[in-house]
């Protein structure tokens, strides 16, 4: 599997886990559920926004790699 | 090793065949030891006296659980002499059998609780949960006091009853729906305790604060029924019952 | 370091992954090591427990158990096997690097979540499985992923062998699996409440938690951590394993008898009499190949005994395999009924443990980290060969202090139990074992301090280490792919 095709799949995953996270927070019967289902939506949240982040890191990565050695030909 | 028809460069060389192998070996133990215990009849045989814990019991032993007591106490006397003459009878599997999950426990940096039950009086137990070094000087226990100032929460007592019952524990219909009633007059000085003492006999009423159950009732009430429930005065107690 | 040409094209190892994952060891070791410290204080002066309910003992307990089992062990498994599985199969790892990045944050958020469940007083009450179910399954979800990751990434491999570090590694994920799904067989009181009932009770769960507990043991601290065994040794000492076949015998009879050794911990209990001996025969037969493994392992050295002087990161490796060999030899002595009427409940178990905990598994992932680092962040060298050395010594000296003031203390109380006086009473109560043991377990504890200022100096010198330039090799050219992942 290339890094793009993971990246979609494992940060699109977070939509769910956070929705999971909203769900078990919002209904919990004890603190205990209610942090884990916060944790698991700030979880979510960060994952994701990080996973975005890494995609245009790598891509910017490749891109500057690429110049370089256009720069080299 | 190759010349002998087998070699376990075969193994090493299929992935699917290492990870087969692997999960067969790692397989056999556990299943000779586990799967027995289930099917043979003998190994819990049942003893006269033992019952499932009253609401206000299995309540205290949620927080036996929760505040890990079972990390410093055992509840499990072995069959050995000292052990027998220090803590009483040996533990029997029945007495056990409405545990879960089990808290024979592994260590003793306190003394066995098997048949802590009876051994003290309900005060003594609230003044050393609260302080154990005003009752036992040299003791290294933390104190409890934060039980007392907590108040019980046993709303979902009822639920919590019926999912026992889903794990093996067989409670019946009108204890499920007693439950919440049975819980506060095992802790309410002067409640009709008629009904519960029916279907919770030995039950150990406890004093309470005069207004609210608090954790601490729940504990005290669970510890003081540890060990008792067998009479073992009673030739009959351990002969196997129908 | 991290292209290895491979027929034309070359590899690019995720080496990311496995650097977060020494980072998080690290700094979990520091965590755990410093709660086991304030809890063999609290023992000692009880005062220390504050009073509050999440500072007692009993909650703090499964913190540093699991701190040191699952944060600090299991982040040097991940970290470590996730490495040896890519160079030994000469790919990367399968997966993308999104997802063996997902499993490294997913764990953190594992091991944060649970130690926040103990000191909020949610437990299972199952030692070494602790967490709830609804924490239970995000775990769950962890191994799913990570036993696809390695065994994808074997699959893929482009050498025709398995080679033996993957073996153990897969034997430990495989059964640390089946042992998590068996052990943690609960009904939850309400879908939104962390309440659970196990499906077990009594006998039948006692026999399952310690079928479970010695196994956590068994896969999770021995077959996991000789896989590193396997690879590091033999990569620092710059020689081949000792013996092929020996390989084969250690792997296979390991596997096969530890899973049988669970009952040994519930000897004379009500535990049927047939499951003891069995448990107990089995245990006295794991030394045979536990031994095979130590010896496997040191003698992996021959002809390169002289590195030890020089190279202190492998006097780690081979002092733990000294320490393993100590502890196997000790587990089976404790799991014959006799000896266990007289340790059980006692300290020496506890020091049994730690003499394993320490000795084996802390020490050979210090050497994993002392190879590791100068490869990962491309340095020449650790920043200070001296320093490792006084790690070595430091943290030696602390596990002496530990193991052997818990025998005398474990010993003593067992004595002391059994123990009659001339009328044919029982010489001594409970509370007075206590006072007895009381200036051992002080002992214990500057052991621990000795233990946890060794950890300290190891994060001083690996902060210097990769705050330092970098080595010149690294600089070249066909570094610069690897260094952009």
């Amino acid at each position: 599997m290339d890094n793009q095709t993971a990246n979609s799949i494992v940060g699109f995953m977070m939509v769910p886990l956070g929705l999971l996270g909203l769900l078990l927070a919002a209904r919990a019967v004890d603190v205990e559920i209610e942090i884990f289902g916060y944790g698991l939506v700030i979880f979510a949240f960060l994952f994701g926004f990080s996973t975005i982040k890494r995609v245009y890191d790598y891509r910017d990565a490749a891109r500057a790699i690429a110049h370089k050695e256009a720069g080299h030909g | 090793m190759a010349s002998r028809g087998f070699s376990h460069a075969t193994i090493e060389r299929n992935a699917f065949l290492l990870i087969i192998l692997a999960i067969l070996t790692i397989s056999i133990g556990g299943l000779v030891q586990i799967v027995p215990l289930f099917t043979i009849e003998t190994t819990v045989e049942h003893v006269k006296g033992v019952r499932p814990y009253s609401p206000l019991e299995q309540a205290g032993r949620d927080i036996y659980v929760r505040e890990g007591c079972y990390l410093c106490h055992s509840q499990m006397i072995r069959s050995l002499r000292d052990e027998v003459e220090r803590y009483g009878h040996y533990s029997l599997a029945a007495e056990s059998m409405y545990d879960h999950p089990f808290q024979w426990g592994s260590k003793r940096t306190g003394p066995d609780l098997a048949r802590v039950g009876g051994k003290y009086s309900n005060d003594w137990h609230y003044g050393h949960l609260i302080h154990p070094q005003s009752l036992v000087p040299e003791s290294i226990m933390p104190s409890y006091r934060f039980l007392a100032e907590t108040p019980l929460k046993y709303d979902n007592i009822a639920e919590k009853l019926k999912t026992l019952r889903i794990v093996g524990v067989p409670y019946t219909d009108e204890e499920v729906a007693q439950a919440k009633a049975d819980l506060e007059a095992q802790a309410t000085p002067g409640a009709d305790t008629d009904a519960l003492m029916k279907r919770y006999p030995k039950a150990n009423l406890v004093p309470g604060n005069g207004h609210e159950v608090t954790e601490l009732d729940a504990l005290v009430a669970y510890l003081q029924v540890l060990g008792t429930m067998v009479d073992f005065t009673d030739p009959s107690a351990e002969n196997p019952q129908q | 370091m991290a292209n290895v040409t491979t027929g034309s094209a070359p590899v690019t190892y995720n080496e990311e992954v496995v650097r977060k994952f020494i980072i998080a060891a690290i700094f979990w070791a520091v965590v755990a090591f410093a709660v086991g410290c304030y809890l063999a204080a609290e023992l000692t002066w009880p005062e220390l427990n504050l009073g509050y309910s999440f500072t007692n003992f009993g909650r703090l307990r499964p913190v540093h158990t699991s701190g040191a089992i699952f944060a600090f062990g299991g982040s040097m498994l991940f970290g470590t096997s996730m490495y040896v599985v890519q160079r030994t199969c000469q790919v990367r790892l399968w997966g993308g690097s999104a997802l063996a990045n997902f499993i490294f944050w997913a764990f953190q958020f594992f091991i944060v979540m649970a130690a926040l469940s103990y000191v909020l007083g949610f437990t299972e009450g199952r030692e070494y499985a602790e967490p709830e179910w609804h924490l239970d399954l995000w775990l769950t979800m962890i191994w799913v992923l990570y036993a696809i990751v390695y065994i994808g990434t074997i699959i893929m491999r482009k050498e025709p062998h398995i080679y033996v570090a993957n073996w153990f590694y897969l034997a430990f994920i495989l059964t640390v699996a089946v042992l998590h799904l068996g052990n943690n067989m609960a009904v939850p009181v309400s879908f939104f409440g962390a309440k659970s009932y196990s499906l077990f009770s009594g006998t039948q769960d006692a026999m399952v938690q310690w079928w479970y507990g010695h196994n956590a043991v068994g896969f999770f601290l021995t077959a996991g951590f000789l896989g590193m065994m396997y690879y590091f040794i033999p990569k620092a000492a710059n020689r081949p394993v000792y013996s092929y076949r020996l390989s084969i015998f250690h792997f296979w009879s390991l596997i096969f008898l530890y899973i049988w050794a669970g009952p040994h911990h519930l000897h004379y209990t009500a535990l049927p009499d047939w499951t003891q001996i069995l448990g107990m025969t089995f245990s006295v037969m794991l030394w045979m190949p536990s031994w095979g493994g130590m010896i496997n392992g040191l003698m992996t050295l021959s002809g390169a005994w002289d590195k030890l002087r020089t190279d202190p990161g492998l006097r780690f490796s081979v002092t733990a395999v000294g320490f393993y060999g100590m502890s196997t030899f000790e587990g089976p002595v404790m799991a014959i009924r006799d000896v266990n009427a007289l340790s059980h409940y006692t300290n020496w178990t506890i020091g049994h443990v730690h003499s394993g905990a320490l000795g084996w598994v802390a020490f050979i992932s210090f050497g994993a980290i002392y190879y590791l680092i100068p490869v990962l962040w491309k340095r020449d060298a650790m920043y200070s060969v001296k320093l490792i050395s006084w790690h070595y010594w430091t943290a030696t000296l602390g596990i002496v202090f530990y193991i052997t003031s818990m025998w005398v203390a474990g010993i003593m109380e067992g004595l002391m139990w059994r123990a009659y006086d001339a009328q044919g009473f029982l010489q001594y109560s409970f509370v007075e074992s206590v006072v007895a043991v009381h200036p051992f377990l002080m002992i214990r504890l500057f052991g621990g301090l000795f233990f946890l200022l060794g950890a300290l100096i190891m994060v001083y010198n690996a902060y210097k280490t990769i705050r330092g330039p970098r080595s010149a090799a690294s600089m070249l050219p066909n570094a610069a792919l690897a260094a952009g992942e």
